[in-house]
């Protein structure tokens, strides 16, 4: 609940005042510079070289980078008017909340051609950079063909023995899991009847082992520590092809996304528009970025170039998409962050 | 703690407070005043003033970013107590703040109890095997705290390498479950803490003269009371300056907690960078951490009634 995403977020937790090293955005006006800030490790690294770097390398920009994204900083710096950040990827709940105090640069619909996104991705101060799914996963070795393939078999520690390994962040899925699990029909959802899920989390609770980061989600996982996993897709395809016995089940899945965000006052914002101008339908970048991240492009037509292997492990794979339970309303998420978050706490220390 | 360099020039060396003080300025107080003697202020004396850059920085850098903090929980996002009301509204910040201290009590007293024979065992081993053990305890201060903490996952988890073990040899039939609960939180505070412990033990008992305890025994005391009576009491500074940085550095910590402990062996710490970092409620955050901060001085302040704080770090060997 602490730590966001993707492993990075601890090590630079860690590494105290990592950021001070990227003030150069500010201070650097005239010249064309963009910094890009997103959850850091491979994935970021993936994104950057796949649909950053060889926009830069036309337009003659220089591409600065820090990591991982921080709401705080990014919060402290538009308030002290020393926004150094240019390009933050970020949570849809944040943004909508963050986009409501003025804390971001509002979309120009002129410049950025939104309506080749799903529009239930995008809003006024922010566009999608990336999907991926909040799915089953398990251990090929405990389980093989007959691994649990709905969250009520999930939820079901008798027919399937075993510790559940879930993320110690709210907004993961986990309640909605608990609700499909305990009969609520996946378009009945939202808004989330969250005393329900907490009863029917409480009838698990004692099998329930948290993760923090994506590496701990693998290492659970691959240990058979935590045979099943409530997990991200790309995370569990990588550790896959690197020979480990885990495997993504997309039955019930559900849908989320990050989205991309300016900070309000960012010297260089109309850059940073131009960048989400082109990226938006920039096919080959999203498509690279899918082959290196195995997280889905945003732009569906993208798809279209991708290999039959790397599609089966997308959760917007025409295959795939037939099997989701909802995507995640992060409208309803960003209204209610707050007291569920806290709610939740109360529930793990209970 | 010391609060010498920020209180206004009094007349007498550091003292914190209006009573005199009968003990000797502290090392590096200017010379000695002749006795009847008012002392001078130690800022104003020559080399007094090589304590005014880092006066200066802890103003800036400690003393300033805390006001901050302390204004931010009465005024954001409005102006009262608020915030204050919301923690203790809510049974959880407090049975928070109760697993902080129970917390960093229990690893305060491990490390006491695991640190004074290892301390006791380098002031009696040779100079060889002194240094073996030196470098032992300072390993952790060279590894970084998350990397150590990941590997004793890896090692005390159900299926790591220790229940492995274990199982194999057929020793227990169930693996003994050391991680994500309160024993791994011991385990992983204890191991990063030992060394505040053991280093102000050590420092204070290569002072004590063994020639004490030969004397004792020269009066008819057995080796076991003679340590009991005379080199325990002597090394009571070293313990209370180990414990006291022990118990301190343990109340901030979250990230061992939160990667070795379960999910209800949240710290404070965990709640308060949540606050910041996600839910952006920075008044809120603020008044965890001064609840916290008073919190910890209201026990120091009890706790010196019974140890002089004082005598811990100035005192002269």
């Amino acid at each position: 609940m602490t730590f966001k995403r993707k492993g990075v977020a601890l090590a630079a937790v860690a590494m105290v005042g990592s950021s001070a090293a990227c003030g150069g955005g500010a201070a650097a006006e005239d010249s064309k510079t963009l910094t890009v800030v997103m959850w850091g490790g491979s994935a970021q690294e993936a994104h950057v070289q796949s649909y950053v770097k060889p926009w830069a390398e036309v337009n003659g920009v220089e591409i600065l980078q820090d990591q991982p994204t921080d709401y705080a900083k990014l919060r402290a710096q538009v308030e002290s008017g020393e926004v150094s950040w240019g390009i933050v990827e970020v949570e849809p709940n944040f943004s909508a909340t963050a986009c409501e105090e003025g804390l971001l640069e509002k979309i120009d619909t002129e410049v950025v051609d939104t309506s080749v996104l799903d529009p239930q991705f995008v809003n006024e101060c922010a566009i999608p950079n990336l999907q991926y799914a909040f799915n089953i996963a398990y251990n090929t070795d405990v389980f093989g063909e007959d691994h649990p393939t709905t969250w009520e078999e999930f939820f079901d520690t008798e027919q399937f023995p075993g510790k559940r390994g879930f993320w110690k962040y709210v907004t993961g899925g986990i309640l909605e899991a608990a609700l499909l699990a305990d009969g609520v029909p996946a378009d009945e959802l939202y808004p989330l009847d969250v005393d329900r899920a907490f009863e029917k989390l409480d009838t698990i609770k004692d099998d329930i082992v948290f993760y923090e980061t994506g590496d701990q989600q693998v290492q659970l996982l691959a240990s058979g520590e935590a045979p099943l996993v409530q997990a991200w897709n790309g995370r569990v395809f990588q550790a896959a092809q690197q020979g480990q016995p885990v495997a993504n089940e997309f039955n019930q899945h559900f849908l989320s996304y990050d989205q991309v965000v300016i900070p309000k006052g960012y010297p260089n914002a109309d850059l940073a528009m131009e960048w989400m101008g082109h990226f938006v339908t920039d096919l080959q970048g999203q498509a690279a970025d899918t082959r290196a991240s195995a997280y889905a492009p945003v732009n569906d037509k993208a798809l279209e170039l991708l290999e039959p292997e790397i599609l089966e492990e997308l959760p917007t794979s025409e295959e795939n998409a037939a099997k989701r339970a909802t995507v995640i309303d992060y409208d309803w998420w960003a209204e209610n962050y707050d007291a569920v978050s806290e709610r939740f706490n109360e529930w793990l220390a209970s | 703690m010391s609060s010498s360099a920020t209180t206004a020039p009094d007349r007498r060396a550091p003292s914190r407070g209006a009573e005199p003080d009968p003990r000797p300025a502290p090392p590096g107080a200017g010379s000695p005043a002749p006795p009847g003697k008012r002392r001078r202020f130690f800022l104003t004396d020559g080399w007094g003033a090589l304590a005014l850059p880092i006066a200066g920085y802890l103003l800036v850098v400690l003393i300033v970013p805390l006001a901050i903090v302390f204004a931010r929980s009465f005024t954001d996002p409005t102006l009262g107590l608020g915030n204050y009301a919301a923690f203790f509204a809510s049974p959880i910040y407090t049975d928070v703040l109760v697993n902080t201290f129970v917390t960093a009590i229990t690893v305060t007293l491990i490390t006491l109890l695991i640190g004074f024979p290892y301390a006791y065992l380098m002031t009696i081993a040779p100079p060889v095997w002194r240094s073996v053990l030196l470098v032992v305890v300072l390993v952790p201060f060279w590894t970084s705290l998350l990397v150590r903490s990941f590997a004793l996952v890896l090692l005390l988890r159900d299926t790591g390498a220790i229940n492995e073990t274990l199982l194999s040899l057929g020793l227990i039939s169930d693996p003994i479950t050391m991680v994500r609960n309160f024993t791994g939180v011991l385990i992983g505070m204890v191991q990063v803490m030992l060394p505040f412990m053991v280093l102000p033990l050590y420092a204070t008992m290569r002072g004590i003269d063994r020639r004490l305890l030969q004397a004792a025994e020269g009066l008819g005391a057995r080796p076991a009371f003679a340590f009991w009576r005379v080199f325990v009491p002597l090394s009571a500074a070293g313990v209370a300056a180990g414990s006291l940085l022990v118990f301190i550095q343990s109340l901030g910590f979250y990230i061992t907690p939160a990667l070795l402990g379960g999910p209800d062996d949240v710290m404070l710490g965990e709640l308060i960078v949540q606050q910041v970092s996600t839910v952006l409620n920075w008044g809120f955050a603020s008044a965890l951490a001064a609840v916290l901060l008073i919190v910890t001085l209201v026990l120091l302040a009890i706790a010196s009634r019974f140890i002089d704080v004082r005598r811990i770090f100035w005192k002269e060997q």
